[in-house]
């Protein structure tokens, strides 16, 4: 998902919300949807509560992990290329 | 007959889970090996091989390289000849179900997995939920309170305010008051109930309705504001709460206290979304639920009709919108619907009432101080909204929230006495509601500048020095604590919650995490985090308390000096309305303005 936008982000990007559905399992599964349809790839369920009309959801999309090349440096592959070589 | 069980923590250090699962396990007469923590897998499995064991179960706290380790574990088991021969489960904070189902484990348990799951999985039984769900009843919170003054000359004083006030106001009516009588006589809700014309109740109730109700009943025409809503969204709502009703589930805040009762308030606009909202509210735990209005509909006499959705905030009373949301409530579940301040007070009682409301909110000084009705008209509609809260058995609390105003506590606490004891003197059954937050008379006057609890305390200190009454702060509390940053709100909210249940009050109102915003309704997830915090703070203190300084003490003495110096300066007035004017009760320097909704309406019979 290239963003000059998500460069910025440290780490990663939480959504939080509610979901209308029948357990937690499908509550799980609508989050990982949603997440994917907004185009993210590395994605989890930090947190998830159902209580009858829904879950409390806490889904994390992971921009930059440790050890990944960190958007928010500015400084870009052939520039980190050239240092590290 | 008891199964032999190995339990062993798959990580460098964490076994606490495990423990509480050998507890329940052995108190369950099984036999239980727990290994310490941070074995290599091929020694667990060894020790499986070697104890002959029926079931092993195996912990994991740490999410780095799980998937591998799990899988790394289940291979030396195939290869050891043991996994056919045990049953395998796995659980812990790093654990996903499916994870572990993928992997060949018999069962996965993430967070939140209870002793009494793990034992159920060990004997090969299905966990029943019967048990564990949460069952509450609705309570009743003036139970118990005798209205008895403990402070006689404050005592004294009410009673002969009261009288006044009884004087002043028998021989007087209103459009409001007329409007109740109708709604009370001939608004037949069986008739409406099941579809049928209320021909009576019509040919009056319009004739006495200000323009946008009248106008509504002579044309069809509605507030501009507001739709009804299609057949297609009625069917809608009505499968989706058939669908909720199935698997509906609640949760009890208050740990191993029985009070305070926590009430959520509700207003959307929408009866759908306060629908959706309150459920979410009773599933996260809230008791008791507040009904809150448009503030046009304050302004306007009389109700629409109709199920009807409004665009902005508070969500407009019509026995329609009204009864659907009734409808949707747990049993268990308070409902509060608010009439304290405008020109529909009384007939909003009686509406509640008729459709099952358990609470109604009165208050004749701060809605004409802080909410805008003519002190005159409201007095009436008050006393006469006090006799149907009677009626249809439904006690009522006594907001001061003209503090929020920058009226001084014990003002607003003398008019909240003067009108609990005319309730009383009724019949009724008012309970006190005094703001419980950091009032714009603590940041002039700095008593908050340590803390936030003595002042709080004090006012309650201050409260039950005077009287035997219920106590039910708000509203909500925590007010202008709150910031637009969740964590921040949500924990100012959990820490008054705490403090008022140390003090052991009788219900509080909690705000959402997004009460400080203002760019848009309040939203359920919000909603749950106060809830959660709120529920995390009573687990936190349980039975312990909250020792206030001495502060709180002295700071109770003023505010009941002060109190009886109001109500002595009432009475001298001779006259209860012209004390509002004058005021007594909060003054325009302070921020109290005599409303002028429905001046010149009241007459006398």
């Amino acid at each position: 998902m290239p963003s000059k936008t998500l460069d910025r982000v440290m780490d990663a990007l939480d959504l939080e919300t509610f979901l209308v559905c029948s357990n937690a399992e499908e509550g799980k599964n609508l989050i990982l949807s949603l997440m994917q349809e907004l185009g993210f790839q590395d994605v989890d369920v930090v947190f998830i509560q159902h209580e009858g009309p829904g879950v409390r959801v806490r889904a994390r999309a992971y921009v930059h992990r440790s050890g990944d090349k960190y958007g928010w440096l500015g400084v870009d592959d052939h520039v980190k290329e050239v240092n590290h070589g | 007959m008891g199964k032999r069980v190995l339990l062993a923590p798959l990580d460098p250090v964490h076994d606490i889970g495990l423990k509480m699962i050998k507890r329940g396990l052995d108190e369950a007469q099984h036999e239980t090996i727990l290994l310490p923590p941070d074995l290599p897998p091929e020694e667990i499995v060894r020790e499986i091989v070697d104890k002959k064991v029926d079931t092993v179960l195996l912990s994991r706290t740490l999410g780095y390289g799980v998937a591998e380790v799990l899988a790394k574990f289940v291979d030396l088991a195939d290869a050891a000849g043991v996994r056919e021969k045990v049953t395998l489960g796995i659980g812990g904070m790093a654990i996903r179900p499916e994870l572990a189902a993928e992997l060949g484990f018999d069962a996965g348990f993430g967070p939140g997995t209870t002793v009494e799951q793990a034992v159920a999985f060990v004997e090969g039984r299905e966990l029943s939920t019967e048990g564990v769900q949460v069952k509450k009843t609705k309570q009743d919170m003036t139970a118990g309170y005798s209205y008895q003054y403990r402070h006689s000359n404050i005592g004294s004083l009410l009673e002969v305010i009261s009288k006044m006030i009884l004087a002043w106001v028998e021989n007087k009516t209103s459009p409001g008051v007329e409007r109740a009588k109708v709604r009370d006589e001939l608004w037949d809700i069986n008739r409406w109930l099941n579809r049928q014309e209320n021909k009576e109740f019509m040919a009056e109730y319009p004739k006495l309705c200000g323009e946008i109700p009248r106008k509504y009943y002579e044309t069809g025409e509605l507030h501009p504001k507001t739709r009804r809503f299609t057949p297609e969204e009625v069917k809608g709502l009505e499968r989706y709460l058939e669908d909720v009703k199935a698997r509906m589930s609640v949760q009890k805040l208050q740990h191993t206290r029985k009070k305070p009762i926590v009430f959520n308030q509700y207003g959307t606009g929408c009866p759908y979304l306060d629908i959706g909202h309150v459920q979410v509210s009773e599933a996260w735990g809230a008791d008791g639920v507040v009904h809150f209005d448009p503030s046009w509909g304050a302004r306007t006499e009389g109700f629409l009709d109709g199920f009807l959705t409004h665009q902005e905030d508070g969500t407009v009373i019509t026995p329609a919108n009204l009864n659907r949301i009734h409808g949707a409530l747990q049993e268990s579940t308070l409902w509060q619907v608010r009439a304290h301040r405008g020109l529909n007070t009384p007939e909003t009682v009686v509406l509640a009432g008729k459709i099952g409301a358990d609470l109604t909110k009165i208050n004749f000084c701060y809605g004409a101080l802080g909410a805008g009705t003519d002190p005159e008209r409201l007095l009436v509609d008050a006393y006469h909204s006090m006799k149907y809260a009677i009626k249809y058995n439904m006690p009522f609390d006594v907001v001061t929230n003209e503090e929020l105003c920058g009226v001084p506590a014990y003002k607003a606490f003398a008019g909240m006495l003067i009108v609990a004891d005319l309730a009383v003197r009724l019949g009724a059954k008012p309970i006190l509601q005094p703001l419980f937050c950091y009032s714009p008379e603590v940041m002039i006057s700095g008593q908050m500048e340590d803390n936030y609890i003595d002042f709080n305390a004090a006012k309650i200190f201050a409260l039950r020095s005077i009287v035997d009454a219920p106590i039910w702060p708000g509203a909500p509390i925590g007010f202008l604590t709150h910031s637009e940053d969740r964590v921040q709100s949500s924990m100012t909210t959990a820490l008054h919650a705490c403090l008022a249940s140390a003090l052991e009050v009788d219900a509080i109102s909690i705000a959402s995490s997004d009460e400080a915003y203002s760019g848009g309704p309040i939203s359920v997830p919000s909603k749950i985090d106060t809830l959660r915090a709120t529920m995390e703070g009573f687990r936190f203190f349980g039975q312990a308390g909250i020792a206030p300084t001495k502060k709180a003490e002295e700071w109770s003495q003023d505010i009941v000096a002060g109190i009886e110096k109001v109500l002595q300066e009432v009475l001298q007035t001779g006259d209860f309305v012209q004390a509002i004017y004058a005021g007594l009760l909060g003054s325009r320097e302070e921020g109290a303005y005599p409303g002028r909704a429905g001046r010149g309406t009241v007459t006398t019979i």
